[in-house]
């Protein structure tokens, strides 16, 4: 079963057969499907239009702006911003070092983050200033006590991680965030890349400074980043880069800056695919909120329990289903080569998973020794192709295991 | 073997490959035959053929002959990059590929020195990244790293052949230098370009044991040759071998500088319009196994195109004689119905002391286009003659010809000197 108002016909690419097998697309963490709703209005952009936005007053460009800016407040009430507190960026990672740079910290500036943090998230703040990374328990929850030691330091800045790419652990961030205002007047920058396309966030009620995300892991196109900023934050913040659409005035002696969000946004950008995050936020909201919740629930929990049930594999983070995504990373027995079975799960069994240190290496480390293999749902997976995915692992893993007798 | 006992091999790989394993047993039923169907040639040929997709689908539970894993001693186990990235994952055994591999050097008396009772040769590798299975594109790993178990060195090269930096070249020269190979196996093209950087930077590529090549991968030009030859000089013994990742070596060439077909480790055919051809006529390339206890491959279509010869070599060697022709996917396709093979365009280019690279590319309306690399002895007339040839060999359809510094690799790190998007999309 799927969620009402979802069909696993509005994504054609769940059509696709190779060497005539259906696939079955298990790595949502690193890019959702489209729906032909999405991929429709792109096409009607380029073949209807095409034109650039924001800088003619040809009717064409004032069409595609209208159509542009129309998305962004779409995506901005989405997460309960104003329009005018959404940067749109190339993807998360250039969102997060816009404020990573932005802030202008100085270069031994205290920053807490955290060890399950996307590289993303850890790389720019490594870059900025002085980062210590919370520690995560052996499930990957977040050791809070250490969390709050770190705090009495006092940070400039505290980088969160909503949600783990790796462990699929759902962080308590309004606690954090709590715990974060009552003991310092750090920045609060939250990456919610893995988990806003599973779960409605207000960034009011959140009281967020910045958060960022990505709109191709929730049936967007992929080139649109988000950054949302609270507006006397997001007005401070140094643009990452300069160049055109981003001034007002240039002239031999300087130049001014146009309002935000648009003194970020230099630069033609994704137009079509921006144009197309329109259809995928209606896409998503017109999905009835609780059913998307319990096929979420039924998704993780046929992931937890073949993890648990499946020889061969550990499972990388909590042994439960509680606040996690449909999500689960499997390490393989030593000595098993990551890579070549998700390989031959996808040429052989047509399941398309992740392998690798899923751009999380610390943690990859820290918690699994190395390479794991990833298997992350979304609303157009169904249990039973779940249930295919570990029978398939289970029989794969026989043919990589020991000898058996009877050669010729 | 005479032909009666060869046949009777092929009849025991088909019951073996029947009775164990899962995809060919359905392969056979779904054309309600059985093994005891096939008692002649006549009878084989109502086989259909298996393919890559088969093989890659079924991989390792269908095709994979019971009582084995890809744990059991001697099983190699790979995943090729394929060819325009119809990539491959499956496993032979270890002793399969040494018989086989025996079988084709045997036709060439130049390599006769090259396996010393008691002893293995040394053997380096520079070939596209991913047809080895170590990390050898970045540059970043050691020479330790990129040692297989058979104890093969990976040289390093990025994937954009053209595109390698300076130290990564540098670095495979003096790997080299430090391995003292007995034996290099080489894709040409990337030999021929790690060449011109030897000859540019005033080094040479030399070993105190006596040094071997065998060129495989992708078709050999013959420009790819002229600069091996030029810069190795003509004691090293050049073998250009015919082979395929899943299968190890289908043929060599002998030292007379004939292509042979192994026919002794596997039965072939050359197959069109699912007849066999006469002698002097292109066929595809079909091989069956014999003997292959780990994956039995039955009328295992290649994707290769040869002439069959029907001639005899003054090299004595029984194997039969072909003319390498291409993959199907590659060859030019032109409006009066004539195909020109990736082979008979390396005739016409020839082996052009100006040029250093070239690749044909045929785009979907038919349209071709001749990119080269002229190199330091190139002169226009030259090229003009050659524009000429192209023109008349390509006619009717349009040519551009275009000199260029630069040319891409395919993105499994091939370089293929002539494709055709027109084949390619009708082979889809």
């Amino acid at each position: 079963m799927t969620v009402r108002n979802t069909s696993r016909d509005d994504f054609p690419a769940l059509r696709r057969e190779i060497d005539g097998q259906t696939i079955c697309y298990l790595d949502n963490a690193a890019t959702t499907l489209k729906p032909r709703s999405v991929i429709r209005a792109i096409s009607e952009y380029y073949e209807s239009n095409g034109a650039n936005i924001h800088r003619g007053k040809h009717w064409l460009s004032e069409e595609a702006s209208d159509a542009y800016e129309a998305s962004r407040v779409l995506i901005a009430g989405h997460i309960g911003a104003a329009a005018n507190e959404v940067v749109l960026t190339r993807n998360t990672s250039e969102a997060l070092n816009l404020v990573a740079s932005g802030l202008d910290l100085d270069p031994d500036a205290y920053i807490v983050g955290a060890l399950d943090a996307h590289h993303s998230q850890l790389l720019p703040w490594r870059r900025t200033g002085r980062l210590e990374l919370t520690r995560v328990d052996a499930h990957g929850r977040l050791d809070r006590d250490h969390f709050r030691e770190l705090l009495r330091g006092r940070p400039k800045a505290v980088a969160l991680t909503h949600c783990s790419n790796v462990t699929g652990v759902v962080h308590p961030v309004k606690e954090l965030i709590a715990e974060i205002r009552s003991a310092c007047d750090a920045t609060i920058v939250l990456d919610a890349a893995q988990s806003l396309p599973h779960q409605r966030i207000s960034v009011r009620e959140l009281d967020l400074d910045f958060l960022a995300f990505s709109m191709h892991k929730m049936l967007g196109p992929t080139g649109v980043g988000c950054l949302y900023g609270r507006s006397e934050r997001l007005a401070a913040l140094r643009p990452l880069a300069v160049g055109g659409g981003m001034v007002d005035w240039v002239d031999l002696d300087g130049s001014v800056d146009r309002r935000t969000p648009y003194k970020f946004e230099t630069g033609t950008p994704a137009i079509a695919s921006v144009i197309g995050c329109a259809a995928a936020i209606r896409y998503l909201e017109a999905l009835d909120a609780g059913e998307l919740h319990q096929h979420e629930q039924d998704l993780c929990a046929a992931l937890v329990a073949g993890a648990l049930a499946s020889p061969g594999v550990r499972l990388i983070g909590p042994p439960d289903q509680n606040d996690r995504i449909a999500l689960a990373s499997l390490r393989l027995d030593k000595g098993v080569p990551t890579g070549e079975v998700a390989r031959l799960l996808s040429d052989s069994y047509g399941f398309m998973v992740r392998s690798g240190h899923m751009c999380s290496q610390p943690l990859a480390t820290e918690l699994a020794g190395g390479e794991i293999l990833r298997v992350s749902a979304y609303l157009y997976n169904e249990v039973s192709e779940i249930e295919r995915f570990y029978q398939a692992l289970e029989e794969l893993l026989t043919w990589m295991g020991p000898v058996a007798a009877g050669a010729r | 073997m005479t032909d009666s006992t060869v046949f009777e091999a092929v009849r025991n790989e088909i019951a073996y490959a029947f009775e164990n394993t899962v995809f060919f047993r359905k392969h056979m039923e779904d054309s309600g035959l059985r093994p005891e169907d096939i008692k002649s040639p006549e009878d084989f040929l109502r086989l259909p053929p298996t393919s890559k997709p088969h093989y890659r689908r079924n991989f390792p539970a269908g095709v994979l002959a019971k009582g084995h894993t890809l744990n059991s001693p001697h099983v190699t186990r790979f995943q090729s990059s394929g060819t325009s990235g119809d990539r491959l994952n499956s496993a032979i055994l270890a002793y399969d590929l040494a018989r086989r591999q025996a079988t084709a050097l045997g036709v060439n008396h130049r390599f006769d020195d090259l396996w010393r009772p008691g002893s293995r040769p040394r053997v380096c590798r520079f070939a596209p990244p991913n047809c080895s299975d170590v990390e050898c594109a970045t540059g970043f790993s050691t020479m330790e790293d990129r040692t297989l178990p058979d104890g093969t060195l990976v040289l390093t090269v990025a994937h954009d052949l053209l595109a390698t930096p300076e130290w990564q070249v540098v670095k495979a020269l003096d790997e080299i230098e430090l391995y003292q190979p007995d034996l290099l196996v080489v894709d040409p093209t990337h030999f021929a370009f790690l060449t011109r950087w030897a000859r540019r930077l005033g080094r040479t590529i030399t070993s105190p044991r006596t040094l071997h090549m065998v060129c495989g991968y992708t078709l050999m030009t013959r420009v790819a040759r002229r600069q091996i030859e030029d810069f190795m000089g003509p004691d090293l013994p050049i073998g250009d071998m015919i082979g395929m990742s899943e299968l190890g070596y289908l043929g060599f060439e002998c030292h007379h500088g004939s292509r042979h077909i192994n026919n002794q480790d596997f039965y072939v055919e050359f197959i069109r319009d699912g007849r066999p051809v006469e002698a002097g006529e292109m066929g595809e390339l079909y091989v069956t196994t014999m003997d292959d206890e780990l994956v039995p491959r039955i009328r295992y279509a290649t994707g290769d195109y040869f002439t069959p010869l029907g001639s005899t070599c003054g090299c004595a060697s029984d194997l039969p004689v072909v003319r390498v022709e291409g993959r199907d996917a590659h060859m030019i396709r032109l409006a009066d119905g004539r195909v020109v093979t990736p082979g008979a365009v390396d005739a016409v280019v020839g082996d052009a002391p100006g040029i250093d690279l070239y690749k044909l590319e045929q785009d979907r309306t038919g349209a071709c286009a001749f990119r080269y690399v002229a190199g330091s002895e190139a002169r226009a007339e030259d090229a003009a003659a050659l524009g000429l040839r192209l023109t008349r060999a390509l006619a009717p359809n349009p040519l551009r010809i275009e000199a260029v510094d630069y040319l891409a690799g395919e993105r499994s790190g091939k370089f293929q000197p002539c494709v055709s998007h027109r084949s390619a999309d009708g082979a889809r």
